[in-house]
């Protein structure tokens, strides 16, 4: 029985992960872009990305995810895997624009200076000194986003895309076995999220700087 | 570099704000389902024994054979399309799937956004309580004296709040909605409600497999014809449903399903 559900359940792990894959990095590239626009660009934009982000962490996740969801899925013709991973990455976008923003204001103020001091532009500046700079300082709080949208992936469910959560419903409904059906499908959540971090703390240890804290 | 994010940004909202064609016209639509050669239907397969799933994932039930034999007869493919039963008709009107088939009754409320089929089914309510339960009920607003269950977004939902709910006879408080069927009955096993009114099958289905449940009431409500459903105005597709469910009424097909997957006709 055990083995059934794990199998059922499992197969809606690609399903997650797929998601996952989709939203993370749209939410990273959007995310970086905008806390570029807001750090480098003029006060209306600085205003603009400020507003961006303030509603996109002020409002629930799925309650936003329907909201985007039916705007794209109304004008565009796509499917529901298609429209649900998209509206999570732009959610997503909202809460990696403010770690973006915090790992590239940590970087020294000093470290722009000086680049700006030898004769590169503001755009070299950020792109080869500060952004790599600022990755290493943005992994842990990456990570964080990264089980979280593994997690969240889960809201989905709501929008028709049978992944994890929506099958552990389907065969507690059948099966009457609350416990095991969800039991399985934490388990199977666990699993993705432990390793992902693990895999990111493999990568925060590469890009450490020696005798740094 | 301030001007170059600006133009970046001015072209991130200028592509962000294409929208391309709206809905389709409902004409077109059974046209378009058979050029793609497949019909998308939707369907919550967590309400057996009319859509669920056994424990290798496969769709059984019911309305899924059903629904099988009429896309064969159209000649088109099938394509589930699975969600949580209070999406479902939401995503007929977008468009997202081509019809629904999940135990759905008729209700004026819901004609007014989706359209349905001839019936293929005549279901009953029935008021699901634990072995212990003592009370009665003589006629079927004595429900309001209890603490109720019910699937949100179902006909037996309206009908509870409209007659009982508004009138003020039931407080709304002690109307508990639940996303899913199976929900509600543990509740009731788990002695948090009172009463769950359901549809008469799945809940005596679930009255069998659970134990320690009983059927107190039956009687036809908020029921009665059950339907596919389909876009309002979809006037093409409804006529070739309709043909098809009539033609597999005559032959004794549904008979021949109502006996396998619920034990008998109406």
């Amino acid at each position: 029985m055990f083995q059934n559900f794990l199998f059922y359940i499992g197969t809606g792990t690609v399903v997650t992960i797929g998601v996952t894959l989709v939203a993370l990095p749209m939410g990273f590239v959007l995310g970086l872009l905008f806390a570029l626009l807001h750090i480098y660009g003029g006060k209306a934009l600085t205003r603009l990305m400020t507003l961006y982000s303030t509603v996109m962490r002020g409002i629930p996740p799925i309650v936003l995810l329907f909201i985007i969801y039916f705007i794209i899925a109304g004008s565009i013709n796509i499917s529901a895997f298609w429209a649900g991973s998209i509206s999570l990455g732009i959610v997503s976008s909202g809460y990696q624009m403010e770690i973006f923003r915090g790992a590239l204001l940590s970087v020294g103020s000093g470290q722009m200076m000086a680049a700006r001091a030898i004769g590169m532009s503001r755009w070299l500046s950020v792109r080869y000194v500060v952004l790599p700079q600022a990755f290493r300082l943005a992994i842990p709080p990456w990570s964080n986003e990264a089980s979280i949208v593994l997690k969240d992936s889960s809201l989905v469910y709501a929008l028709g895309v049978t992944e994890i959560l929506r099958r552990a419903q389907q065969l507690s409904a059948t099966t009457q076995q609350p416990f095991l059906a969800f039991g399985t499908a934490a388990l199977i959540y666990f699993i993705l999220v432990f390793t992902t971090n693990r895999l990111l703390d493999v990568l925060e240890r590469r890009t450490r700087i020696p005798a740094h804290p | 570099m301030k001007r170059f994010l600006t133009t970046v940004l001015l072209i991130f909202v200028f592509a962000a704000s294409l929208t391309a064609c709206g809905p389709k016209k409902p004409a077109d639509h059974f046209e378009a389902i058979k050029q793609a050669g497949t019909i998308k239907v939707g369907t919550s397969a967590d309400y057996p024994p009319f859509e669920y799933v056994d424990s290798s994932g496969n769709k059984i039930g019911f309305d899924i054979d059903l629904m099988q034999e009429i896309a064969t007869r159209m000649g088109v493919k099938l394509e589930w399309v699975d969600m949580p039963f209070d999406s479902l008709i939401a995503a007929v009107q977008e468009g997202k799937i081509d019809a629904s088939i999940s135990a759905f009754n008729y209700s004026e409320e819901r004609d007014q956004m989706i359209d349905f089929t001839d019936a293929y089914y005549l279901s009953e309510d029935a008021y699901i309580v634990s072995d212990g339960f003592a009370g009665q009920f003589a006629s079927p607003e004595d429900i309001a004296g209890y603490k109720v269950a019910v699937q949100t977004g179902t006909t037996q939902d309206s009908w509870l709040t409209e007659n009982l709910v508004d009138t003020g006879k039931l407080p709304e408080e002690n109307l508990f909605r639940y996303d899913r069927a199976d929900q509600a009955a543990l509740d009731l096993k788990n002695g948090r409600i009172d009463v769950w009114m359901a549809d008469y099958v799945p809940g005596q289905a679930l009255v069998d497999q659970l134990g320690g449940l009983k059927v107190a009431y039956k009687g036809v409500l908020s029921s009665g014809p059950m339907n596919i459903i389909i876009p309002n105005g979809d006037a093409a597709l409804a006529a070739e449903m309709n043909k098809i469910i009539q033609a597999l009424q005559d032959e004794g097909f549904i008979e021949k399903l109502a006996i396998k997957f619920i034990g008998g006709v109406q």
